[in-house]
């Protein structure tokens, strides 16, 4: 055999050995996948899509080794994604199967202001056990999102939150930069601590409140609603304290994350996003939580396409983008520089988990052409066991 | 002294190696626990009155650290101390608890200063110890001097919970002894007292459920006896303790309940006679203690209790009939978060032999404040008996 033929040879049989747990397996990346949310099918009720929502309490796990019990929209964090074309008729059937009070609000969406989902706005809270019907036309095109409105502080937070898609068949971005694959990526803050005691408090306060209003006694002052900003000042006036002043929860401390996460899960557990050399792809990025992203991508700049859902006039390049909350971004990436790179939140506080670095907003682009050969490790780093590149770090 | 010193030594080394190798440490749960009473006292005694400005006894301060254990377990220290009754010979201040804890879900170890398994449940009046005669097992190793003595004691106990609300306690203490007789050692802390208790009871998160049963259980306090000669069994004074607390009328604003206790002391057969506090707590004697309250929670929170207790001991086994009881009422008003106002009235009576321990009979007016506080820094888990806990699934 001669040198040439033996090193290649040797060389694909460790790729071959190394290849379960790699990340360009097949393996590696159907459990890629499904960090990504799945889409909610949908019925067809004449011309309107329906689709079915509830919402339970779970226990989550962010990483291997951290459960927190957390609200969740079918039982998964984020909510199933829903995809409609612009112009359809949309039903969503909400079940509210906790015993807390919610609403959904649809993030971007112009849908009739009594199906915007804000409590004692527009609706009444769907309280425990009730179901509530939202009917609205999918507009404006675009990357969108779903939250619940209800005590948002802690429920956006406990994981009620999921992407709403609304495609376009002559999409102004695939026309410019046709691309076939795409990302939906959602990042969120929390506080595990201020989850854990708000709902806990919540849940107490809930079971007190269900025995009320099941027996007709719905207090005003008791619930702390008014009819207007005049009937609120004189129960003031008349002694009434309001909640803000005499905590009727839990204590006043505002939530510190602890916990950063991508679609739910924080590194080493966030979704990949793969590409091939020379291809376009779309990422859809969505903040649902309380804190401001900036977000940086290695080797690479890419194009910001769509701001909020709605398409740029002119998109621009750049590698670092600041995503506020509430804000929607969609970016284009284009695989001209093979390899795996990091995608991360440069505010890197958020590249923690439970205040430990690495972890949190990190995860990474990956080339699926990308040799084998490339990732290999030295003598040394095969001496304490570790294959090939990209390692789990947990604790640098 | 030289042995302290190289005891000293050796510890100070064994401290250093492990702060040697371990420098990341995590932060511990620290909780906070303090609780005022200050309360001013009338007291008519066989038709004379005397007047305590201001008694403060039962004030205390309790400091607790707790952290995740590695296997699941909780690890927890708690340190504390009280202001001792006025007439007490317990000094300024007394460190009633100086404890730790180790438990999981399901069991429960506990070692050190504590309170002693003496009562089955806590009845609504002032101080713990107002009602001491009837609600606690009586030590009969005290002089009757403390009520701290029946109160507090060096404790090793277990408890096993099936089911979130059956509690299996097995507990072995030293009481204290008064007057403390000469030391045989520098730590003479051996066991003086073994028991067990079998109880159901529901956790106060979940009171809104509505149980009409809260709380039912059974007790054995056995208390080992100096009597040099004779046999273990015949060493033993035997309690047994029965209790029950019913929510009559579990409403979140009017709420109303029952609790009753009965302590069986089975005594010395040889006691036909109390000449002091010793040959009391020695005689056989049946105490029953029941109590109704009335509490009016006006907006999620106590605004006013109102709650009468009686109670009524007898010595069956005594030449001369004696008995005693006991009755109490009080009404509690909250002026703030946790800051009540009190006022108590309770009266005693006393016949017989007991003469020969208390006067034939004692009023007491006692008007007051008190203010309690819970806190906690650093929270990292769960309480065992947490809504999202008991109804959502454990998270160790």
């Amino acid at each position: 055999m001669k040198r040439r033929e033996f090193l290649k040879s040797t060389t694909l049989m460790s790729a071959a050995m190394l290849f379960p747990n790699y990340l360009l397996s097949a393996e590696a990346r159907e459990r890629n996948a499904q960090r990504f949310p799945p889409s909610l099918p949908h019925t067809v009720d004449g011309d309107v899509k329906v689709f079915h929502l509830q919402i339970d309490i779970i226990q989550h796990e962010v990483v291997p080794g951290f459960k927190f019990h957390t609200l969740a929209f079918n039982r998964q964090i984020p909510g199933p994604e829903i995809r409609v074309h612009q112009g359809d008729k949309v039903r969503v059937i909400f079940k509210n199967n906790t015993e807390l009070n919610h609403t959904i609000h649809w993030h971007g969406l112009h849908v009739p202001w009594r199906m915007d989902g804000v409590p004692y706005v527009t609706q009444l809270p769907v309280m425990p056990g009730q179901e509530f019907v939202y009917e609205f036309v999918a507009e404006p095109y675009g990357t969108h999102f779903y939250h619940c409105h209800w005590g948002t502080l802690l429920h956006m937070q406990s994981g009620m939150y999921g992407s709403f898609i609304v495609e376009n068949d002559q999409d102004p971005i695939r026309e410019k930069f046709p691309y076939e694959r795409e990302y939906t990526l959602i990042y969120s803050a929390h506080d595990s601590n201020f989850i854990r005691n708000e709902l806990n408090a919540m849940l107490e306060r809930m079971k007190e409140r269900i025995i009320l209003m099941k027996s007709g006694r719905f207090d005003k002052k008791r619930f702390a609603v008014f009819n207007s900003k005049e009937e609120f000042e004189r129960a003031v006036e008349g002694g009434y304290l309001p909640p803000y002043v005499i905590s009727r929860r839990s204590r006043a401390d505002l939530p510190q994350p602890n916990w950063f996460t991508v679609n739910g899960k924080s590194y080493p557990m966030t979704p990949n996003i793969y590409i091939k050399s020379g291809e376009l792809i779309r990422v859809r990025l969505i903040n649902a939580g309380q804190l401001e992203h900036y977000l940086h991508l290695h080797g690479h700049d890419f194009w910001l396409v769509a701001d909020d859902g709605l398409p740029v006039p002119q998109p621009w390049q750049m590698n670092t983008m600041r995503l506020s909350p509430g804000k929607t971004a969609d970016i284009i990436i284009e695989g001209k520089n093979r390899g795996i790179w990091t995608f991360h939140d440069h505010d890197t506080s958020r590249v923690t988990n439970n205040g430990l670095y690495p972890g949190g907003n990190l995860l990474a682009l990956v080339y699926e052409d990308l040799p084998p050969e490339e990732t290999e490790l030295n003598m040394m780093a095969r001496k304490m066991g570790l294959t090939n590149l990209p390692n789990v770090a947990l604790d640098e | 002294m030289n042995f302290h010193i190289n005891t000293f030594a050796i510890m100070s080394l064994f401290v250093f190696l492990f702060v040697g190798t371990t420098n990341a440490q995590v932060d511990p749960e620290i909780q906070l626990g303090a609780r005022g009473v200050v309360s001013f006292n009338t007291d008519i005694l066989n038709q004379q009155t005397t007047t305590a400005v201001n008694d403060f006894s039962d004030t205390g301060l309790l400091l607790g650290f707790r952290q995740k254990l590695y296997n699941k377990f909780r690890g927890q220290l708690v340190i504390g101390f009280q202001f001792p009754d006025a007439e007490s010979d317990l000094g300024q201040l007394f460190f009633h608890q100086t404890f730790i804890k180790i438990e999981n879900q399901t069991n429960i170890l506990k070692l050190g200063r504590s309170r002693v398994r003496s009562a089955l449940i806590e009845f609504p009046t002032l101080r713990d110890d107002d009602a001491l005669e009837f609600t606690d097992v009586l030590n009969p190793f005290s002089s009757g001097e403390n009520t701290e003595d029946h109160q507090y004691g060096n404790v090793l106990e277990y408890a096993h919970i099936f089911k979130q609300r059956w509690w299996i306690r097995l507990h072995g203490e030293h009481f204290t002894q008064t007057p403390v007789p000469p030391a045989r050692s520098e730590t003479d802390f051996s066991l003086n007292a073994i028991g067990a208790s079998f109880q159901y009871r529901v956790p106060e998160t979940q009171r809104w459920n509505q149980p009409f049963l809260q709380q039912i259980g059974i007790g054995l306090n056995n208390f080992i006896l100096d009597q040099p000669g004779a046999a273990f069994v015949d060493r033993l004074l035997k309690n047994i303790t029965a209790s029950l607390v019913l929510n009559l009328k579990p409403d979140p604003i009017h709420f109303v309940d029952f609790r009753a206790q009965g302590i069986l002391n089975y005594g010395l057969s040889r006691i036909q006679r109390i000449t002091d506090f010793a040959t009391m707590t020695r005689a056989r004697s049946i105490a029953v203690f029941s109590s109704v309250r009335y509490l009016w929670r006006q907006y999620e929170r106590p605004t006013l209790q109102i709650a009468v207790s009686a109670g009524y001991k007898y010595f069956p086994d005594l030449t001369q009939p004696s008995n005693q009881y006991q009755v109490v009422g009080n009404v509690l008003y909250r002026l703030g978060d946790n800051f009540d106002a009190i006022v108590q009235i309770q009266y005693k009576q006393f016949s017989g032999d007991l003469l020969s321990v208390y006067d034939r009979n004692e009023t007491r007016i006692q008007f007051g404040f008190v203010y309690s506080i819970d806190q906690s820094w650093n929270n990292q888990f769960d309480d065992r008996d947490s809504l999202l806990n008991l109804e959502h699934g454990y998270i160790p």
